[in-house]
């Protein structure tokens, strides 16, 4: 049902032009939920909506307003935690909201895997159903059929808690270590998006290209203090790595030290990060 | 056929051991690796493929080509560092062989040879297992290959009731493995199910196919990560960087590193002066696929896609190779 | 006695200047405190403190101008809110926290110059070497065992 609403929007978006491209979930021919840009009306069919659509679309507005030139509406789906980082970029200043429509829809969950039937963890706690911003809302009509499953994120935290300076350094640098310097992490971030990465510069001023262990955590911390206050937990960097480094750990840990610090959770209202503004909370200057 | 217990294996590996460094799959993680192994009970014996290729061990991510001691008054020192380990590579799949066989076309074979590419492979021993069944995303016989294939191999184990089936097929091979305790078997060989051919484009479809709409299509939801690159079996694009790593009273010392490069990233063609003559997702995308199914070719005579299918189950975003080379070929879906 | 190697990031306009006046005070301060002068506490990002620690620091300490009285007005509100966030990045990797130190010295505090670090220095002596790297620096600089963990099962 979600979906022919979705496809019926859509197709309405486009062929009244209020939109020059609607950016979705399709199939692929191997029957994998990927990205999809849609242009024409009668293109609408392909589009699907299921507990598959894991991928963060807003990664794809900055670039796709872009190509339109100075008009040129795009629109694209948005789970509700896509929303947050749509929030982020809009407190930011890298969209302009009114170039964007969204299709909100009221999310039960995305699954862990395209195998298997449980929810990601992220889905497992989230108390988020609704989007927080949409043009158009598309509500969710009947119960999922992937059950949460359990899933305690204290425990682990508690149980590192425990642990010495020492094991701390050896469990990340353990996880590190099988680190390729793919960058999957960051380039599927939708709020990194530096035009020239810092750990990624040609005369290698803070870390080098090479796979040391040191400076494969040099990238991680690094990375992870930029999304301090600006990451949404879509959890998106950890679903991608090839080798299963936990990721979104590090970013939750310090999501939970800006919410104690400062009262703020990135992606609730689109205001920017504490960390880029005075103490007063303000930007400077206002 | 030669057969061996796994048992007996087992026990001869231990003892080749000492001399060797051995590299095989293990798992980290839930993820199945190639690496240099601690013990023999890290192997992975039932495994379909692991999620990086053995160019790891031949072309390394980062590699020291050379130290250097920069003084700046005419006596600089340059020492080249060439790698002497010699290893023995366990459990190799035929789509990783094959994929070494098109990394020598281009290290070894043309001129002049990559000597820490050349120094690596001459100390090195690739023992190969067989495929029982082609993986959901494996395509190695639409490129040339196949589960059962020897190419690149100097052993082939196939797996049969309580041990492997084994075939020395170079000097190399024989000379290191003569001793292994095999039996002899008449056995009937089953061969591994294949599954139907993907179109592979040819020469003409692909220079047609330079100015085609089509890559805009497919290259959309690109990232522009380097998964696909780093995974691949073939991708050997690097950059090289000198580093500096210490030094004192004006003698600075560097390193020369060698690392992974993929051209599927942003900057990677990207020149002094700032042009970029790839700066668009499109370019980057065309370009990776025809290097591997026109321009490699062209300069090598053979193709340097093995048909792995690592990309295809690595891309965060479901970029598919085999779906590209059907639409150049047949058309749009 | 073990003598730790402490980075001191001083801003141009206040704590540089202070550190200046404890010393033609004569008022007494370790010696291995290396200091770095910055135009503003504002200025040290967190790269350059994960840096000094991959270089072989012990300890790290930023001292700034009071919060109203930055020469760039706002520089030193960034700091005194991203030193905490890097403090708890960095415990959670296995740094301890005390390792780092946010201050506010002014030019005319030359005592309270003295007073801070001597007092990290002291901390960091107790704590020992910081065990953060994973390859050589220097001669004594422990490393965490590399072959240890690349053994562990994730």
């Amino acid at each position: 049902m979600q979906t022919k609403l979705l496809q019926e929007h859509a197709q309405m978006l486009l062929d009244t032009a209020q939109v020059e491209c609607v950016i979705g979930y399709s199939l692929s021919p191997r029957g994998l939920t990927r990205p999809m840009f849609i242009y024409r009306g009668e293109d609408v069919e392909q589009l699907v909506w299921n507990q598959h659509s894991s991928h963060n679309l807003a990664k794809y507005l900055r670039e796709k307003i872009v190509d339109l030139g100075d008009t040129g509406k795009v629109a694209v789906v948005l789970k509700p935690c896509d929303t947050k980082s749509l929030n982020v970029l809009v407190a930011e200043h890298k969209i302009d909201r009114l170039r964007v429509h969204v299709i909100g829809m009221a999310c039960s969950g995305v699954v862990k895997d395209n195998n298997q039937e449980r929810l990601q963890d992220r889905c497992v706690e989230c108390e988020m159903k609704q989007p927080l911003v949409y043009d158009y809302l598309i509500a969710a009509e009947h119960t999922p059929e992937v059950s949460p499953g359990e899933f305690d994120q204290d425990s682990w935290q508690t149980e590192f808690e425990d642990y010495s300076s020492e094991q701390k350094a050896e469990f990340w640098l353990a996880h590190f270590d099988r680190c390729l310097r793919c960058y999957a992490c960051r380039q599927v971030c939708p709020v990194c998006d530096c035009p020239t990465c810092l750990f990624e510069r040609d005369d290698s001023l803070w870390v080098g290209p090479g796979s040391s262990i040191q400076e494969k955590r040099m990238f991680h911390l690094g990375r992870a203090y930029h999304l301090a206050g600006r990451c949404t937990g879509c959890n998106e960097c950890e679903r991608v790595c090839p080798v299963n480094i936990p990721i979104s750990k590090i970013n939750q840990k310090l999501a939970q030290v800006i919410e104690g610090e400062f009262g703020f959770r990135a992606g609730i209202e689109a205001v920017p990060s504490p960390l880029l503004t005075v103490v007063s909370g303000k930007e400077y200057g206002g | 056929m030669n057969y061996i217990r796994q048992e007996d294996l087992h026990n001869w590996l231990a003892d080749i051991g000492e001399e060797y460094r051995l590299t095989a799959p293990v798992e980290k993680d839930g993820v199945i690796l190639y690496e240099p192994i601690q013990s023999l009970d890290e192997i992975v014996w039932d495994f379909e493929k692991p999620v990086n290729s053995i160019k790891e061990i031949f072309f390394p991510q980062t590699e020291i080509l050379m130290e250097l001691q920069i003084s700046g008054n005419g006596s600089d020192e340059i020492k080249e560092v060439i790698p002497t380990e010699k290893n023995i590579l366990l459990n190799v799949r035929p789509c990783d062989a094959h994929g070494l066989n098109c990394l020598d076309a281009m290290f070894l074979d043309d001129s002049p040879p990559d000597v820490y590419y050349a120094a690596r492979r001459q100390n090195s021993v690739v023992m190969g297992l067989s495929c029982s069944h082609m993986g959901e995303s494996c395509f190695c016989t639409s490129v040339g290959g196949s589960p059962g294939d020897t190419v690149g191999m100097d052993v082939m184990l196939s797996k049969y009731e309580e041990g492997f089936l084994v075939e020395l097929l170079t000097p190399i091979g024989e000379a290191l493995f003569s001793d292994l305790p095999v039996t002899e078997q008449v056995i009937e060989v089953e061969s591994p199910f294949e599954k139907g051919l993907f179109p592979v484009p040819n020469e003409e479809i692909l220079k047609k196919s330079f100015d085609s709409e089509l890559w805009g299509m497919q290259a959309e939801r690109c990232i522009s990560c380097r998964i696909c690159a780093y995974v691949c079996p073939t991708c050997r694009c690097f950059d090289i960087r000198d580093e500096v790593v210490g030094g004192s009273n004006g003698t600075k010392q560097a390193n020369r590193i060698r690392c992974w490069d993929s051209c599927a990233s942003e900057a990677y063609r990207r020149i002094a002066g700032g042009h970029n003559p790839r700066a668009s997702k499109i370019e980057r995308l065309r370009n990776r696929v025809l290097c591997k199914l026109y321009y490699y070719p062209q300069q090598y005579g053979m193709l340097s896609c093995v048909g792995c299918g690592r990309c295809i189950d690595a891309c965060p975003v479901g970029m598919d190779i085999t779906e590209i080379m059907s639409v150049l070929v047949e058309g749009p879906a | 006695m073990f003598e730790p190697k402490i980075i001191a990031f001083l801003c141009t306009w206040c704590s540089y200047t202070g550190a200046d006046l404890a010393g033609t005070s004569r008022k007494s301060s370790p010696w291995n405190i290396r200091a770095i002068r910055t135009p503003c506490s504002g200025r040290v990002s967190p790269e350059i403190i994960i840096k000094a620690f991959d270089e072989g620091a012990d300890g790290v300490i930023v001292l700034g101008c009071h919060i109203g009285e930055c020469h760039y007005d706002s520089g030193n509100h960034r700091t005194a809110k991203r030193i905490p966030v890097l403090k708890s990045l960095m415990e959670l990797v296995g740094l301890e926290p005390e390792r780092i130190r946010l201050d506010w010295v002014s030019a005319s505090e030359g005592d309270k110059f003295s007073k801070v670090v001597t007092e990290f220095n002291e901390t960091i002596q107790a704590l020992g070497p910081a065990k953060w790297l994973t390859k050589g620096v220097g001669v004594d600089v422990p490393v965490l065992d590399e072959t240890k963990v690349l053994q562990r099962e994730g």
